[in-house]
Order: structure tokens, then C-alpha cells, then sequence
């Protein structure tokens, strides 16, 4: 026979609380301040002078975008790792780069009517061929 | 203690890349996950997205728009082509009306890739006149499991009225060479409309 413990109600609660979740580690925020964050912008990790990554007063969602943008990532990319949507991934990597703690490059953006630099496209296309 | 910002330094030896993004459209189930897994560098990414969306049925005496978030999923993976240099793919969401209002998604992409299959060409409608529409330059390729091909491809360019200038391929989008013509494809067009351009 199975006891029930006190604490199984909680276990069984529905685990599909994502979207209620996501909005409490941003302390409500649903928007970021920012517009200029893309799916694509690339986000590193700024180091202190020390060569250290300064993770202090930061949620652990923070810590985890500084550990995992050491190595450049994307945006998406980010966001994916993190399990959040994309919009909370914006508003949390927002808050790293107004502490300084990361930089972004912007994307390589092709405005709609314009053609892309020829010789990206060569690169690109060089590089699809060594697939 | 404190920095200034100008202390920090980035923690990797070399400098951020350059990302750019090629989208891969087409209807539901074509196979765009399927193309982004055979020439991604890392198993398909999934990402989602909250949209809001303009509800049906507004009370239009009030004037208060009936306001729903849907969550709209989509798959990605990346090519690095250089050190300096990450070619993203982005699988769009099957409903183009979704599209319209996640900007980011189609803003600034190098192009698309819209994939058919010819049991439902209808599936691709949609993609092909949103691209159209936007001025995004686009290829279009058939995906033909094990090399079944039921229709030739002036016939699949009647079938969606497509501009003679449109490259269309058939391929198994499972196979890595013929996922990766397919981007080659999309690459050379793009230029073949720069010189047309230049000249």
C-alpha cells in the first residue's frame, strides 16, 4: 500500500506552469525596455578587470546567460538553453547589458529592398560548400 | 567594488561573430525541422515566442479589443561558415498570420527557403506570397523522400505560379548535400540578383 507523504500534492501539482513562471523571474516585467535585441544578436560575457565574471546580485537565470554567453551565443539561442521564450530572454539579457556584465553585437541585418554585401555572401557561400 | 563599464573586457579570446539568418518556410509538416537537423551543427534548437493576438468576436460598442497571447514555437540550428561568421536557420511557424506579428522573426533575414510537397502544394500558398509580398528573395525545393518525384519541376512552378527566375530543386531534405544545395541555391540567387543589380 502507498502512503501518501504530505508534500505529494505539491509534486503533482501541473507541472505546465510556464507561463506564470517566466513573468516572476522578470519581477513582472512582460516587455523589455530595449528594442534593439534581435533573435540573432550576438551576446558575450564581460569580465571584470580580475578576468572574473561578476555574478553577484544577479538571479540565477543571469548567472546561467554570463556562464553560458563565456563562448558568444545568440539570443535564440540563449533562450532555448534557458527554456524561456524569447521575450523573457530579451528582458534578462536587457538587464545584463545595463550592468555592463555583457556586450551584444547586432546582427549583420539586410534591409528588405537592399542585397547583401557580395562578399558575405561569398563567405557564406564558401563556407556551405565545406558542409 | 564597482567597474566602470570600460573596465570590462569580454571573456572569450576572440572577438563575437557576425550572425546572419536564413529563414525555411512551407506548411505544416513539410519537413523544415528535418532541414534544419541535416545541416545545423548542433541538434535543432526550439525557442517560443509569446504573440498577441486581436481576439474574434470584439465588442465593437465598446471599442475594447479582445486581446488572447498565443505562444508560437519555432526550430532553429546554426552553420558556422566562419570563425567570424554564424549562418542561423530559422524554421517559421506553419501559420503565416503569425509572421506579421513577430517582426523579429522575418526582419532581416539574408532570404527563404519555402519547402513544398507536391501531394499538398497548397501548403506553401501561404509562404510564397508573404515572401513575395515582403520583397525577401526566396528558393523553393520540393522534398522528395528517397528520390520520389510525382511531378517535374516546371510543373511544381505552374502549380505555384512562381516567377521564371525563382530556382526551384528536388531533393531528400534528410540528406545533408541535398539540404545544403538547397541554402547553396537560395546563396547563388541572391547574388545572380546583385549583378543583375550592379550591371
Amino acid at each position: 500500500m502507498r502512503v501518501n507523504h504530505w508534500a505529494d500534492e505539491f509534486l503533482e501539482e501541473d507541472p505546465d506552469d510556464s507561463f506564470v513562471r517566466p513573468y516572476t523571474i522578470t519581477h513582472g516585467r512582460t516587455v523589455s525596455a530595449r528594442d534593439d535585441l534581435t533573435l540573432i544578436t550576438v551576446i558575450s560575457t564581460l569580465t571584470a578587470p580580475d578576468g572574473l565574471v561578476d555574478g553577484r546580485g544577479l538571479e540565477p537565470e543571469h548567472r546561467f546567460i554570463l556562464d553560458q554567453c563565456r563562448t558568444p551565443c545568440v539570443l535564440a539561442e540563449v533562450a532555448a538553453r534557458l527554456n524561456l521564450p524569447v521575450a523573457v530572454a530579451k528582458i534578462l539579457i536587457g538587464d545584463l547589458i545595463d550592468a555592463g556584465r555583457v556586450s551584444a553585437r547586432p546582427p549583420l541585418a539586410v534591409a528588405v529592398g537592399q542585397r547583401p554585401d557580395i562578399s558575405l555572401l561569398q563567405a557564406v557561400r564558401d563556407g556551405l560548400r565545406r558542409l | 567594488m564597482d567597474y566602470d563599464d570600460s573596465d570590462r573586457r569580454p571573456a572569450a579570446a576572440a572577438p563575437a561573430p557576425a550572425a546572419v539568418k536564413i529563414l525555411i518556410a512551407g506548411g505544416f509538416g513539410v519537413g523544415k525541422t528535418t532541414m534544419v537537423g541535416a545541416v545545423s551543427e548542433v541538434a535543432p534548437l526550439r525557442t517560443e515566442e509569446y504573440l498577441t493576438v486581436a481576439g474574434v468576436g470584439v465588442d465593437d460598442v465598446r471599442g475594447v479589443a479582445d486581446k488572447a497571447t498565443t505562444t508560437v514555437a519555432m526550430d532553429f540550428g546554426r552553420i558556422t561558415v566562419s570563425s567570424g561568421l554564424v549562418v542561423y536557420l530559422f524554421g517559421t511557424p506553419g501559420q503565416e498570420r503569425f509572421w506579421f506579428m513577430w517582426n523579429d522573426l522575418v526582419h532581416g533575414a539574408l532570404g527563404a527557403v519555402v519547402l513544398a510537397d507536391t501531394r499538398r502544394l497548397e501548403g506553401s500558398f501561404g509562404s510564397i506570397d508573404f515572401f513575395e509580398s515582403r520583397g525577401i528573395p526566396f528558393v523553393v525545393g520540393v522534398n522528395c523522400f528517397d528520390g520520389y518525384q510525382d511531378r517535374t519541376v516546371p510543373e511544381v512552378r505552374e502549380a505555384l505560379d512562381l516567377d521564371a527566375r525563382v530556382p526551384i530543386l528536388m531533393g531528400d531534405l534528410r540528406k545533408r548535400s541535398d539540404s545544403r544545395d538547397l541554402l547553396l541555391a537560395l546563396v547563388d540567387h541572391l547574388m545572380a540578383d546583385q549583378s543583375v543589380a550592379a550591371g
